[in-house]
């Protein structure tokens, strides 16, 4: 530590929050977001109540998109000096018109999804919360156990993560046929019987990856943290807790953040297992109106929404929690 | 074999520190090796209450090594380590910790907790204080250290005297009966290591039993009742550190301390 970076802690701590201060790209992101939640969530309490009709009717955009698409066959006619200018601007016509058709396709569709979208969020939140409980312990017994228990919590973690998901999904609702378990879980907007199978399957998977994250973290705590923490009279399990964890976690934020993330996506395999989550509705309806490109495309931004936002809420927890003068908050 | 001997047949030939026969810690016969390596070959020492002793020797010469025997965060294969004529192996390690502070060359402060809470934590967790009694003390001990005003600030925001200043706070307020140093200033900057070594000079002039692998030779001038020489795992020679200063028995001795004081001297130029 030199002499200059120990003089002012406090001013550079200053420093750092006022560098947060937002540039105009991430107003916007910002401002986008809070607008894609916002219609989520009401939405959702619409649907809850009952209220699955589209808030905006698409019947203004079909008429919108059958216009454009009359005016740009007139324009694309047009003959004489002007017809190479027609050409391009019946061209931009005939995409507006295209775009008209896919905001009435999608403002249709929207409730479906949205529904679709509650059940990927509660599979993302339930997998990823109850596999960290999981998680927890594993790491600790990989980095820290005995031979028996570091071997158990490595067989667990190799298993895990060298077979398939779906395949252990399958296991999990057709073989073991585990929602016979789940019967009396259901009802409301509480997810259904498959998606509880969804949520054991996603628990065991996520487990296994958010603790060899954990375990990589815990493994980056100096050595002569528990030291210190033995040298003052906590045990070993104690010192693991109060000494340990507390900064490991802090250091997995960034790839527990990506296990998040891929998790969100990865929810989607749910659907091979009947859960009528965002993916599920996006097949059901591009099956059904044959319009695949309009619906792949429309959920893929629903998935990009839900990605940024949850990599811009781990961003904020990360610095939240960051240690002063450690980490994000310090210059490099 | 006859360094080992002829030390131990000196040490207990010496009469003042060490003689008394009911010490505070008695170390005897200490043995340790990692793998094939004999790290300590045999050590015999004891210490008063209030004594404060210097070790010195050169690298691997086992110093560490003795100091983590003693509160057993290394185990030792061979002889034994009595702490108020109770034998440290016979004690619950947590115990036998809480009674015996240390204090590390990387210092090794919590880096996720305050000044504060790093002296909190073992109050609370450890000796099972309540949050107000434990703040209450860990101030008071911060203070002791000069340190009150820097209470809230976290490791990376302190200065390594300062650091080293909250891990010796760490380890004085769980009122431990013994401290251990371990090298503390070996880490820090040469203008930082004065602070330091200031307050081990008032802990020693309060009464603490210290005991303290260092360099530091004015510390060890002022401040040890002690001296003792660590070669290879054996005690070379150990007394009162103006008669090994002065008239040391042994030419090895003699060359070490020579040189650990020209190196003092370069570096306070």
């Amino acid at each position: 530590m030199s002499a200059s970076e120990r003089d002012q802690p406090a001013a550079r701590r200053a420093l750092g929050r006022a560098g947060e201060s937002l540039p105009g790209g991430r107003t916007v992101g910002l401002a986008a977001g809070a607008a894609f939640w916002a219609w989520l969530v009401v939405r959702w309490a619409a649907l809850w109540l009952g209220y699955d009709e589209p808030f905006v009717p698409s019947g203004p955009f079909e008429a919108l998109a059958e216009g454009l698409h009359d005016d740009a066959r007139i324009i694309d006619a047009t003959g004489g000096p002007l017809a190479g200018a027609a050409d391009v601007v019946a061209g931009f016509w005939f995409w507006f018109s295209d775009v008209a058709r896919f905001l009435a396709f999608s403002t249709e569709h929207l409730p479906a999804l949205a529904r679709g979208a509650w059940l990927t969020v509660v599979l993302t939140i339930a997998g990823i919360l109850l596999g960290l409980v999981i998680a927890v312990p594993l790491s600790v017994a990989r980095v820290y156990g005995g031979r028996l228990t570091r071997g158990l919590a490595l067989a667990y973690v190799e298993l895990v993560r060298g077979t398939p998901l779906l395949a252990q999904l399958f296991v999990l609702y057709f073989g073991l046929n585990l929602s016979q378990y789940f019967r009396g879980l259901t009802g409301g907007l509480l997810p259904g019987i498959a998606a509880w199978v969804a949520v054991v399957g996603f628990t065991i998977n996520s487990a296994a990856y958010q603790a060899e994250y954990i375990r990589s973290a815990l493994e980056s705590v100096d050595v002569g943290q528990l030291t210190a923490a033995r040298a003052v009279g906590l045990s070993r399990l104690e010192g693991i807790r109060y000494v340990v964890l507390p900064q490991g976690l802090r250091y997995a934020i960034p790839g527990w953040t990506n296990e998040l993330v891929y998790l969100i996506k990865y929810s989607s395999l749910a659907a091979f297992i009947t859960v009528a989550e965002l993916f599920f509705q996006a097949d059901r309806i591009a099956g059904n109106t044959f319009r695949y490109i309009d619906m792949y495309g429309l959920v893929a931004l629903f998935y990009l929404a839900l990605v940024l936002s949850a990599t811009a809420f781990m961003n904020r927890v990360e610095r939240r929690v960051a240690i002063p003068g450690l980490g994000v908050d310090s210059e490099r | 074999m006859t360094d080992r001997d002829a030390g131990t047949a000196e040490a207990s030939a010496r009469p003042g520190p060490g003689t008394d026969p009911d010490p505070l810690l008695r170390i005897e016969g200490l043995r340790k090796s990692y793998g094939d390596e004999e790290v300590l070959r045999g050590v015999d020492m004891a210490l008063d209450r209030q004594d404060v002793e210097v070790i010195i020797g050169p690298s691997g010469s086992g110093k560490s090594t003795l100091l983590r025997c003693v509160n057993r965060l290394t185990e030792f294969r061979g002889g034994d380590v009595f702490l108020d004529g109770e034998s440290v192996l016979a004690m619950d390690e947590n115990d036998l910790r809480r009674r015996v502070g240390m204090v590390f060359q990387d210092i090794n402060l919590f880096a996720h907790l305050t000044a504060r809470e790093n002296v909190t934590l073992g109050l609370r967790r450890v000796l099972g204080m309540d949050r107000e009694a434990a703040d209450d003390r860990a101030m008071a001990h911060l203070k002791r250290v000069g340190l009150a005003p820097q209470s809230e600030s976290y490791p990376a925001e302190l200065s390594g005297g300062q650091k080293q200043r909250v891990g010796i706070a760490r380890a004085l307020a769980m009122d431990p009966d013994l401290l251990l140093f371990d090298e503390p200033t070996s880490a820090l900057d040469p203008e930082l290591v004065g602070e330091v070594l200031g307050v081990m000079s008032d802990l020693a002039d309060g009464g603490m039993t210290m005991l303290v692998v260092t360099h530091e030779m004015g510390f060890a001038r002022r401040a040890a009742t002690t001296l003792t020489f660590l070669d290879e795992g054996r005690i070379v020679e150990r007394g009162p550190p103006d008669r090994l200063f002065e008239a040391p028995e042994r030419d090895r001795t003699a060359e070490f301390l020579r040189r650990l004081t020209d190196l003092s001297e370069d570096r306070d130029r």
